[in-house]
């Protein structure tokens, strides 16, 4: 158990930067996990952190200790892979004694920790199978069971659900949540998935084209986003470019279409800005500080407990979200609605190039 | 401790590693000390006159008649003559100079094996028809390798009184007159029928791996029969059939068997191969800086091949574009005219094909073979392996050097391919994977002219057993072994680097992850997860060493305690009666090695014997 510390991590391959200058400060015993879309380094920075690549610059520390260069056997960042690595010619057994044979650690207290491991990760009685014997969830877990059994100083976890089936991964979710819990161990994780993202992490990270464009609590990366880009990544979103028309302190009046909304709190420098709204923040119903939108229904989608109203704003689409009820019900396509939002709710962030 | 950036471009790894290093370094440096340098040495040989730098030796190639003489050819391709009080029609070849047969040789040979090789293909990869079971089990006959006496029964078919005419001439009167096929034309079949196998085998895998849809597509846009084949199925196999036309073209015109065999009619000796091993066993010109000159120029011509497939073949890698998986090749059953041409045409001229494999057996067990049969049947000449001591003597020395060879050719091979497999990012990999492929394109009777330059003027090597010139110490065994480690090593690579590339990065990599050294890693999961490619790539290259044929006869052939096999071969063929009989007999008992291996892989290793091939 240690905290990792990445200080202007730089990696190439060829001519494309992968990692422009990445700094993260992970916590001890906690589960931070790397978020971004594919190509976004975050597989990159985790196999740096587990020594399996090295950086073209930057420092990486555990603890006080600089690992930069340190051979990833020597490491003690274990990784669990995205296709779990699982060595055919050995047993669940064998797989999981390992690292402990590598470490020659006495027989018996091997065939302990393995035990100790399997009941962990809830596989008892599997030691003799050969991992093609295996589903596709026990074969993870044998993979952790493998990690966390030489007692790593960092759990890396790289994508770990992406190969389970919609069922499989929720209940793998808070299985890692639990076995990491249990142990207090840092867990670094991997994935492209905003909502497994924000059930399980302490804290996230953000990554877009080999930068960190935000580091917070899921609560903080989903209601204040730093950037356009973790806006529209955490979620599906209303983004509607518009432009600053009036300042006043760190209040502004912005304009988008025909629409003029006053009173939104901005800071920036930038006129060109973003306005984000989260569909569930909408209402069809004024409120105490509220601005409305008056425009038509494009369309209704039902999802059961809750409704999607698509609304049309002069060529501006907008989507809200909202309990089913009878009123909600009338609405059809054509019919005029208005967009009710509360001031404070709708966030303005500089135009950021995509 | 620190990355260094020169072990990221040399090794393709920031921590200089010993593990990685040294398989980096122990194939390529074996490889330049026992391929490229003495290769050089021959070189500097070839360009040196009279102590000066100089390009003599190749304008007296290029400068006489002998060699070179494309435009005023010799001789008559056919003529008639009297035989036995009967006209017969004589086909020996004309002579164009000895390095203009050799491509033309060459380039007939292409031709003749992908026409035999693409129409056996073509119909087992799509038509079903009764037999073809029969056929697939014939189809592995001409696979066998037996040095010599193959071409010896080639030889005997298209005498005027062989097989050939006693089908066509005496009973299906398809002849006006018996044939008799010599000299380089006889030299063109031999080699056609004991090569097409190989574009077979290539022709057969294309077919096999072009995806169904794709011709489906076709036909649904209205292409049918020779057209869909013309616009689709050829062409995208063409890259496979092509890789496996070329290798043909460089065996041809390395082998030596055929020649050797044909030798009683002048021309086939005018080949490149027969004049750099005659000089060698006429052993006055053996330090020959004339037959180095040629020797070059064989090795250009077929490293230009090489390369030039390489490039080809590199390009038009969409053959494979396919996603992957095993799908239902289309096969149809034969129509009418279809089922009357395999019948008729294809089926009879692969028996024909697989004689002589059958012809070695008769030979085997036969007393003597003047006619269209052989007569007398014998088991002595099987017994004489056995019982005879300089037979025993042969075997087992054959059986000493494959062995020794085979563990030189795991150890560079297996750390070639990881090096090369593991660390594409380095420097050097593309380097070790273009040498450890190269030995192919490399004519043995080349391998064994630059061992005899270098080893007998390099001052580590002069004087040693190695050194040819040395004939009191000299021991063949030892250059034998070396020639094989670097001739066979490709049929090893290609097995275990394709066993390397099916084992994911991953399994390696978190074995490390784990606390394992690259050693550990390498010798824990990467070995045990590829050893049957491994066993596979061992039997394969164990098989070629045992008939290595071209080093065999020149340096292996200098001193009779210590020959190989096929050196004894050679010396039964051109002896006195009865003697090729028991050169048939070896030829058996390599058939039955060959046999027991390629079954032994096939258990093994569930592949299909597609062994041969440049891709």
């Amino acid at each position: 158990m240690v905290e990792v510390k990445l200080e202007n991590i730089v990696k190439t391959f060829g001519e494309t930067v992968a990692l422009k200058g990445i700094n993260l400060h992970i916590e001890h015993g906690e589960l931070f996990t790397l978020l971004g879309p594919s190509g976004c380094g975050k597989s990159t920075t985790l196999r740096i952190i587990a020594g399996l690549d090295y950086p073209d610059s930057g420092t990486i520390y555990f603890g006080d200790e600089e690992v930069t260069y340190l051979p990833s056997h020597h490491r003690g960042a274990v990784l669990v892979f995205q296709n779990y690595a699982l060595w055919p010619h050995m047993t669940v057994f064998d797989n999981i004694a390992y690292g402990l044979k590598i470490r020659k650690v006495p027989k018996e207290e091997i065939k302990r920790k393995v035990e100790w491991a399997l009941d962990l990760v809830r596989l008892k009685g599997f030691e003799d199978r050969y991992p093609t014997q295996l589903s596709g969830g026990q074969q993870q877990r044998v993979a952790i069971a493998r990690a966390l059994v030489v007692e790593p100083k960092v759990l890396l976890l790289d994508e770990p659900l992406s190969n389970l089936d919609a069922k499989l991964r929720l209940e793998m979710r808070s299985e890692i949540r639990r076995i990491q819990r249990e142990l207090g161990i840092t867990v670094i994780y991997v994935t492209h998935d905003q909502e497994e993202a924000m059930a399980i992490s302490d804290r996230i990270a953000v990554m877009n084209v080999g930068t960190v464009e935000q580091v917070g609590t899921p609560k903080e990366i989903y209601e204040t986003p730093r950037t356009e880009f973790v806006a529209s990544f955490m979620g599906k979103t209303n983004v509607i470019p518009a432009k600053v028309v009036e300042r006043n302190g760190d209040k502004v009046t912005v304009e988008f279409e025909n629409f003029r909304l006053d009173g939104l709190t901005y800071t920036g420098e930038k006129d060109n800005v973003v306005l984000v709204i989260r569909p569930e923040r909408i209402k069809l119903k004024p409120g105490e500080n509220t601005v409305a939108l008056e425009g038509t229904v494009d369309l209704v989608e039902y999802y059961g407990f809750f409704v999607e109203v698509v609304g049309i704003f002069g060529e501006t689409r907008m989507i809200a979200r909202t309990i089913s009820d009878r009123e909600v019900a009338n609405l059809k396509p054509t019919s005029p609605v208005k967009f009710y939002i509360d001031r404070d709710e709708i966030i303005v962030l500089p135009k950021q190039q995509l | 401790m620190g990355a260094s950036k020169w072990s990221e471009r040399i090794f393709g790894t920031p921590l200089p590693d010993p593990v990685v290093i040294g398989s980096f370094l122990f194939p390529l440096l074996y490889l330049i000390a026992f391929l490229i340098i003495p290769v050089l040495v021959m070189l500097a040989n070839a360009f040196v006159y009279n102590g000066r730098p100089s390009l003599f030796w190749f304008k007296s190639i290029f400068q006489s008649s002998y060699y070179f003489n494309p435009l005023h050819p010799q001789g008559s391709f056919v003529t008639t003559i009297e035989w036995g009080g009967k006209t017969v029609y004589y086909f020996s070849g004309l002579d164009f100079g000895v390095v203009v047969n050799s491509i033309i040789v060459s380039i007939s040979v292409m031709i003749l094996t992908t026409i035999l090789g693409v129409t056996f293909a073509f119909v087992m990869a799509r038509y079903d028809f009764p037999g073809k079971n029969i056929m697939r089990i014939l189809l592995f006959v001409p696979l066998l390798v037996t040095p010599f006496v193959n071409v010896v029964v080639v030889k005997k078919m298209f005498l005027p009184n062989g097989l050939i005419n006693w089908i066509f001439y005496q009973h299906l009167h398809l002849f006006p007159h018996p044939i008799w096929i010599d000299g380089l034309v006889g030299v063109v079949i031999a080699q056609s029928i004991t090569y097409y196998p190989i574009v077979y085998l290539n022709a057969y895998a294309s077919f096999i791996n072009i995806d169904p849809t794709l011709e489906e597509q076709a036909e649904n846009l209205g292409s049918r029969g020779f057209h869909l084949f013309r616009t689709v199925t050829f062409p995208l196999a063409l890259p496979g059939i092509t890789a496996g036309a070329i290798l043909v073209g460089i065996f041809s015109l390395e082998d030596l068997a055929a020649p050797i065999v044909f030798q009683g009619s002048a021309i086939a000796k005018k080949l490149m191969s027969y004049q750099i091993y005659s000089s060698f066993v006429s052993g006055f010109a053996i330090g020959n800086p004339q037959m180095a000159a040629l020797a070059l120029v064989m090795l250009t011509i077929a490293l230009i091949m090489f390369l030039l497939v390489r490039w080809y073949v590199g390009m038009r890698q969409y053959a494979m574009l396919s996603k992957g998986g095993r799908w239902k090749p289309r096969v149809a059953k034969p129509k009418g005219w279809q089922a009357i041409i395999i019948y008729l045409l294809v089926i009879p001229t692969l028996l024909l094909t697989i004689f002589p494999q059958i012809g070695v057996i008769l030979l085997a067990f036969s007393q003597r073979w003047y006619g269209t049969w052989p007569e007398g049947f014998t088991l002595a000449n099987m017994k004489a392996l056995l019982t005879q001591p300089d037979i025993a003597n042969v075997i087992r020395n054959s059986l000493m050097y494959s062995t020794a060879a085979i563990v030189i050719i795991l150890l560079l091979s297996l750390t070639a391919s990881y090096a090369s497999g593991r660390f594409k990012k380095a420097k050097l990999a593309p380097v070790l994977d273009s040498l450890a492929t190269i030995p192919i394109a490399v004519p043995g009777i080349v391998i064994a002219m630059s061992y005899f330059f270098f080893f007998s003027t390099v001052p580590p090597f002069k004087g040693t057993i190695l050194d040819p010139t040395n004939l009191l110490a000299f021991f063949p065994g030892a250059a034998l072994i070396l020639a094989y480690s670097i001739r066979r090593l490709p049929f090893a690579a290609r097995s275990i680097s394709a066993g390397i590339q099916q084992v994911h990065v991953s399994l390696e990599e978190s074995a490390l992850n784990l606390g394992a050294g690259r050693w550990k890693a390498l010798t824990s999961i990467l070995i045990p997860l590829i050893l049957l490619n491994l066993l596979g790539g061992a039997m394969l290259s164990f098989v070629y060493c045992m008939s290595e044929t071209s080093v065999g006869i020149t340096l292996g052939s200098i001193n009779s305690t210590w020959y190989p096999i096929t050196a004894k071969m050679r010396e039964l063929i051109m002896g006195s009666v009865g003697s090729a009989n028991l050169a048939a007999a070896l030829g058996v008992f390599l058939m039955l090695v060959q046999i027991i291996a390629i079954v032994l892989a096939n258990v093994i290793t569930k592949q299909r014997y597609s062994f041969i091939g440049l891709t």
